[in-house]
């Protein structure tokens, strides 16, 4: 049966967050919000994202297999358990490391997360015509909207922090542990609010389609943020012994521009006692949050008061680039499967909701190698041998695969997907080589060639040949991740709160595929004589078949 | 008598593109009124305005004889709102929606349950009560929005394409539902492009063209301005006279155009 979210039934079993609410309901009275109705649109919300679409349920019979069970709150084990990992940090004897580093990938799962997934909550614009209409202030809409997306950022930061958390209790005692909770809950509030006051500003200011530009700048600039971070980091921590990884922490006042840094002052307090930096970095904190607090007190109206401009802005003019044209003409052997390359390519230059799922796994994978470039030198500076995978860096770029292959199956315009259902399905082959094509010139390409440049002037062009295998597999790999995971038209399907780690998750499981074919990859092209010759000769003919018949025998289901 | 609504040199603009160009008109309680334009004249972007939606760059909004604030959502309740596009939350079912709207107008639970459930039988959809609007057609949808619109027994409604997708016998229902709410002392601001509808059903006629108001009063008075219907009026107010020629083009253009196929 399906829940009734009204009536008794709902009065009798409130659920979690419901009671959770309650408790704040002090709070939200102080941010001048209509509480009863604050919660009231939080629960209709939770209980629509349990609810996702689905043709088998879109009949005139309600009974659904999956109902009330949200697929977000299923798979957040898998991160508890990827988080898992974390805890080698206690094999590490100093405190400050330990929390600077969990900090530092708490923040920066939860921006890319929230910026990617949660950004279609923040800036939906139906709620506007639908409640905002209705006497209910924009601050109250608001409110529902921060602690809708609020749920979902505590349930994720529980799973990512949880085991780390846990083991603090167990490694540090109470004091640290009840520390380490209060400043993670304390993070993921920065977080939601700190993307609120940037959205509410960016709408303040500029129109509907600059908004969708900006909103990409500001996550390649949390990505510029992340590499000087990570510079700053490595002044920060002095290996004293590598043979037995161990560190010591030179902190400067200076180094306070990395502000999960912050957070760990508190730590160092309790441990080590009282000193001038740990004083400041800890006025920091607190200034710092009480300043983000008074700004969403001031801005947190202005999102829903200026949301309507992301659907009445003045559109840019929409004009192929001569990137477009060029690779299209070069790429595309005939000319359906060229009229699907442009339809897919301006389709996806317009949505925000694929921008702003996309764009962090791209500024992370820009991120990664540089990442992972410094650490090789520090530790080739430190005494160890720099590892030779370095060469296969551009490699990163396949971890955009299975985020694009999930991405592919959402769209705001989902509505549209009437095209397909008229199409022959003995044309899906060309939709899907002009998909691929189109994916790959736009986003794959440019981003392969930036790294491999970098390669290629650092090691030299003796590693044409290895780049350029790379870039055959991840087509082959791309080809092969579109076909597993798209079993209805790409863009058919609305962006689902709930479905909102989809994409996080196949990256994970992905991550273990790159390995291994980067693992081949270097093998072969190492120890086999001639071997990279032989690689790219397999891997083009591969390469040739998936995008000429790998295609040929998709049957396509079509989603109404 | 005062006017419940009053716009005054309202103006709106879109980055370079300016939307609405001093946009002025008042309406009288008990009024009904079609809002008139040709496809991007700004009619929804008025409605959007007034609705608290968008913030006008330049002029004044009185309702109910007190300017629109962001800052004061209270007049809300007393407004009834059909948007364009037949947007609903399509994984609650008409029931749950129904219910959730009345919530918000702080309606009581079971008052507006029995009202929708009687609203939707009147309207024909009553077996769909307890089922999820994704399974609606368009003209349902419309329907589910018209009720939802008029459950707290709003003074003035603001229906934007209230037509869209009806049958004609709903159409005609719906039609003389405006009737009877007139003759409750409702205000209804309306816009549609069923020329015949507006025609007949108006009280006054506002013609919308280029972001300002270039037509308004009864159809009777208009038609002193140029004879025969308002199809014929709206054509000549917004300058377009050339359908014969534009279908001819249109058709040349069909017959010198090639397709994938042809390629």
């Amino acid at each position: 049966m399906m829940r009734n979210l009204f009536g008794s039934d709902q009065k009798k079993q409130e659920s979690f967050f419901g009671k959770a609410l309650n408790v704040l309901e002090p709070m939200y009275r102080f941010f001048s919000v209509d509480f009863p109705i604050m919660k009231l649109i939080v629960e209709t919300k939770m209980t629509m994202d349990s609810r996702q679409e689905n043709p088998i349920a879109n009949t005139w019979n309600n009974k659904k297999r999956d109902e009330d069970k949200n697929p977000f709150f299923q798979s957040l084990w898998v991160y508890a358990l990827i988080s898992m990992l974390l805890l080698f940090l206690f094999s590490i004897d100093n405190i400050l490391f330990q929390y600077t580093a969990f900090f530092s990938y708490v923040f920066i799962m939860l921006f890319s997360t929230l910026i990617a997934n949660f950004s279609s909550i923040l800036l939906n614009t139906k709620d506007q015509v639908l409640i905002g209409t209705k006497p209910v202030s924009s601050r109250t809409l608001s409110a529902a909207k921060a602690t809708h997306v609020f749920i979902y950022l505590i349930s994720f930061t529980v799973a990512i922090a949880g085991p780390m958390i846990a083991a603090s209790f167990f490694f540090h005692g109470f004091m640290i542990g009840l520390m380490a909770i209060i400043l993670t809950i304390v993070a993921a509030v920065w977080c939601l609010l700190l993307t609120i006051i940037t959205y509410a500003t960016v709408l303040k200011r500029f129109n509907g389609e600059r908004l969708k530009n900006i909103i990409a700048y500001s996550q390649i600039g949390i990505s510029v943020f992340t590499i000087v971070g990570y510079q700053i980091m490595n002044q920060v921590i002095q290996v004293v012994d590598p043979s037995t990884l161990a560190i010591e922490l030179n902190l400067q006042w200076w180094h306070a521009i990395v502000f999960p840094l912050w957070f760990v002052a508190p730590f160092g307090i309790l441990q080590q006692g009282w000193s001038v930096t740990y004083g400041v970095y800890v006025a920091l904190l607190v200034i710092g949050t009480i300043s983000i607090v008074l700004l969403y007190r001031l801005n947190n109206d202005k999102i829903e008061l200026n949301l309507q401009k992301m659907e009445s802005g003045e559109a840019d003019e929409d004009k192929r680039s001569w990137y477009e044209t060029a690779t299209g003409n070069l790429v595309c052997w005939n000319a359906q499967e060229k009229g699907y390359y442009h339809f897919v390519w301006q389709l996806t230059k317009h949505e925000r909701e694929f921008k702003t799922r996309l764009y962090p796994s791209l500024a992370s994978i820009l991120v990664f190698p540089f990442v992972f470039m410094i650490s090789s030198l520090r530790l080739a500076e430190a005494g160890l041998e720099s590892s030779g995978l370095l060469i296969y860096m551009p490699y990163f770029t396949m971890m955009i695969i299975p985020m694009l292959s999930t991405t592919l199956r959402y769209s705001k315009n989902y509505k549209g997907r009437w095209v397909f259902g008229i199409s022959s399905n003995a044309d899906a082959h060309f939709f899907f080589q002009g998909v691929i094509k189109a994916m790959t010139m736009k986003l794959i390409f440019p981003l392969y060639m930036l790294l491999s440049i970098i390669v290629l002037v650092i090691a030299g062009w003796e590693l044409a040949v290895p780049l350029l295998n790379g870039f055959f597999l991840i087509i082959i790999l791309f080809c092969i991740e579109v076909r597993r995971t798209l079993k209805t038209y790409p863009f058919s399907k609305q962006y689902d709160a709930s479905e909102a780690n989809q994409g996080c998750m196949a990256t994970m499981i992905f991550f273990a595929i790159i390995m291994i074919a980067a693992i081949i990859m270097y093998l072969v092209q190492t120890f086999i004589p001639f071997g990279s010759i032989v690689a790219l000769v397999i891997l083009v003919t591969a390469a040739g078949w998936f995008l000429t018949k790998g295609f040929k025998s998709v049957i396509l289901t079509q989603q109404y | 008598m005062e006017p419940i609504l009053e716009l005054r040199e309202v103006r709106k603009s879109f980055g370079g593109n300016t939307v609405l160009k001093g946009v002025n008109f008042s309406v009288h309680p008990g009024e009904i009124i079609g809002y008139i334009g040709p496809n991007g004249a700004g009619k929804s972007t008025t409605v959007k305005i007034i609705l608290g939606m968008l913030q006008q760059d330049a002029g004044e909004i009185l309702l109910f004889g007190k300017p629109i604030t962001s800052s004061d959502d209270t007049y809300k309740a007393k407004i009834g709102y059909v948007p364009e596009n037949a947007e609903l939350y399509e994984t609650l079912s008409a029931e749950e929606y129904l219910l959730f709207v009345g919530r918000l107008y702080g309606l009581e639970e079971e008052v507006v349950r029995q009202k929708s459930l009687e609203m939707m039988r009147i309207l024909g959809i009553e077996s769909a009560f307890k089922n999820r609007l994704s399974s609606f057609s368009k003209g349902m949808r419309q329907k589910v929005l018209i009720i939802s619109s008029l459950l707290h027994n709003p003074d003035i409604l603001f229906w934007d394409e209230p037509l869209n997708g009806l049958d004609a016998n709903s159409v005609q229902i719906i039609k003389e539902i405006l009737i009877a709410l007139k003759e409750d002392g409702k205000t209804i601001f309306y816009s549609s492009h069923i020329m015949d509808t507006v025609e007949k059903l108006s009280d006054r006629i506002m013609i919308l063209n280029e972001g300002t108001v270039v037509a308004d009063g009864p159809f009777e008075a208009l038609q002193q301005e140029a004879d025969g219907t308002l199809e014929q009026l709206f054509n000549q107010l917004t300058g377009f006279n050339e359908h014969a020629e534009l279908a001819q083009s249109f058709m040349s253009a069909l017959k010198g155009g090639t397709t994938a196929y042809d390629a």
